[in-house]
């Protein structure tokens, strides 16, 4: 189906680039996007990432959500004794989560 | 207005006609019949009524109606047919074009406009048709030192990874393109491109304003895909399977709704973020960055990234439909074929007409459990994608920081109560093995 849908929205584009019109005059039209203004600078700049820690957040938390699903999908098959430790790391998380919610919401430290 | 070809002279214009039948024939023999017999060998040809079906038969047994059906049949039971027109391209795709204009013409009503009107004859019905002729034939225009490869293939990845989100959505009993066991994780794999396609393509596009919308589409997925996994792992728990089909197969009597409302809230606001919808559209805030991560694109990849975000809302529709209510269950509304018109034929005086071919394709592949199937599930469906884009005309975009807050303190918070509800079904014996189903 991926493949499928590159092998039909590439000649879109083919077709377009073939039938629409090319005119090369102007180099102002190939300046970026800047309201009308000529555009100052790289566009390419440094920009300041203000919820980086929720990045950061995320590259832990992603990966524990999926760990609870080689769990979840499994509950049927194991016992009940088994859900215990499972309560332990949710709870462990949490703290975890709680703490860099706390951190991240802290904006002098950005 | 100049003259098309002012040194026109008949003799080289029939001479330039000779070289190009020339030139068609010998690549048609060297190059497109060894390719055809290459692809011959490569390809199970399908054996109907006993025979091998060669070409030279297909082309012969179509003139006959009655060899006709089971060469449509064989053709509607291949993976080709399931993905490009059925449960796969152009099934979304329809779904999607009827979204887009009845998006169109509900956000004119809720906003006391016309919308659409004069695009074809009735209440401007052929607009999408008319928009997609426009944006084909626009200019593409790139900026000067866009990354050029990528800034290309950027549309075009985004129209297919939404199209493989499509294949995994069961539409009917047995009726999906990717049966895959592990279907939900493919599912969160293939959401989890979606970012990375957006920050390519505007940070290919050496310009500002995608830059910012580019950052602010992949805070914003980022920070919805942990709800976004959660609040399903509530239906997993109860289910104990990951594939779609066996999920839809385990409601046939309750959806899931009933038990986990809240997972379903919580799946929904998630699904209103990642298909940046308002009031989450920060990625392509209009009013505030242009177009956001869209501005630099023009003509058709604009259009195809469209249709990509609608064919994304179609799947994330379909999810929603699978998961929480019921995917394909629901009364059997339609009505079985009569059987002794297959039998008898239609007799209309002296001529009796029959299709010997039906009986096979009628009880084997459109069966009425699927017609059944596909009418509950695109009602479902319709249903929901109403609910996804009826918050257009009523909320305002919020801010960036409530967005994170709301994501990352309050959704996961509810994602949470609702494992705990599964938990609990599951343990106080309401749900799951000697519970109810």
């Amino acid at each position: 189906m991926f493949g499928f849908a590159v092998a039909a929205m590439a000649p879109a584009l083919v077709i377009s680039r073939m039938i629409s019109p090319r005119k090369r005059s102007n180099p102002v039209k190939f300046l970026p996007m800047e309201c009308g203004q000529v555009p100052s600078g790289e566009g390419r700049t440094h920009f300041m990432m203000q919820y980086y820690p929720y990045i950061l957040m995320f590259v832990v938390f992603d990966v524990m959500a999926i760990f609870l699903y080689a769990w979840g999908s499994a509950i049927l098959e194991l016992p009940k004794s088994a859900t215990l430790p499972m309560m332990g790391f949710l709870a462990i998380m949490f703290g975890a989560m709680a703490f860099a919610l706390y951190q991240s919401g802290r904006r002098r430290i950005w | 207005m100049s003259v098309i070809a002012p040194n026109f002279k008949l003799s080289s214009f029939i001479k330039s006609l000779l070289d190009n039948i020339f030139w068609i024939l010998l690549l048609l023999v060297l190059i497109g019949i060894p390719l055809v017999f290459m692809v011959l060998f490569v390809i199970p040809l399908p054996v109907i009524d006993g025979e091998l079906l060669t070409p030279f038969l297909a082309l012969s047994w179509i003139a006959d109606p009655s060899r006709t059906l089971p060469i449509i049949q064989a053709f509607l039971e291949t993976d080709i047919f399931r993905v490009m027109a059925f449960p796969g391209f152009g099934f979304a795709a329809l779904l999607a074009a009827g979204t887009i204009f009845a998006e169109r013409k509900m956000m004119a009503k809720i906003q006391l406009r016309v919308g659409p009107f004069y695009c074809g004859k009735f209440e401007g019905i052929l607009q999408l048709m008319g928009d997609g002729l426009k944006l084909i034939s626009k200019e593409i225009i790139i900026p000067a030192k866009a990354d050029k490869p990528i800034f290309w293939a950027a549309p075009v990845m985004f129209v297919a990874a939404a199209a493989a989100f499509v294949a995994l959505i069961p539409v009917a009993p047995g009726w999906v393109v990717a049966d895959v066991d592990l279907g939900l994780l493919a599912v969160f794999a293939v959401i989890g491109f979606f970012p990375i396609i957006t920050i390519l393509s505007a940070w290919s596009a050496n310009s500002k304003y995608p830059f910012i919308g580019g950052i602010r589409a992949l805070f914003q997925m980022v920070s919805f895909e942990i709800p976004l996994i959660l609040s399903l792992l509530g239906v997993v728990i109860l289910t104990g399977s990951l594939n779609l089909s066996e999920i839809a197969a385990s409601q046939s009597n309750f959806p899931w709704i009933i038990f986990l409302p809240v997972g379903a809230i919580v799946f929904f606001i998630t699904m209103l973020a990642e298909l940046e919808r308002i009031p989450f559209d920060l990625p392509e805030a209009e009013s505030e960055i242009v177009a956001g991560w869209l501005t630099e694109l023009s003509g058709m990849m604009y259009g195809l990234v469209q249709l990509g975000s609608y064919l994304k809302l179609y799947a994330f529709a379909g999810l929603f439909v699978v998961l929480f209510l019921g995917g394909w269950n629901g009364p059997m509304v339609v009505p079985s074929f009569p059987m002794e018109l297959i039998e008898n034929g239609i007799e209309m005086g002296p001529i009796t007409l029959k299709i010997s071919g039906l009986a096979p394709l009628l009880s084997e592949v459109i069966t009425q459990e699927m017609l059944n199937g596909t009418l509950w599930f695109v009602l479902k469906t319709v249903g929901v994608i109403f609910f996804i884009i009826l918050p257009r005309g009523v909320f305002p975009r919020i801010r960036v920081d409530m967005l994170l807050d709301l994501g990352w303190s309050k959704l996961i918070g509810l994602a949470f109560v609702n494992i705990f509800i599964a938990l609990g079904l599951l343990y106080a014996g309401v749900l799951g093995p000697g519970g109810l189903q």
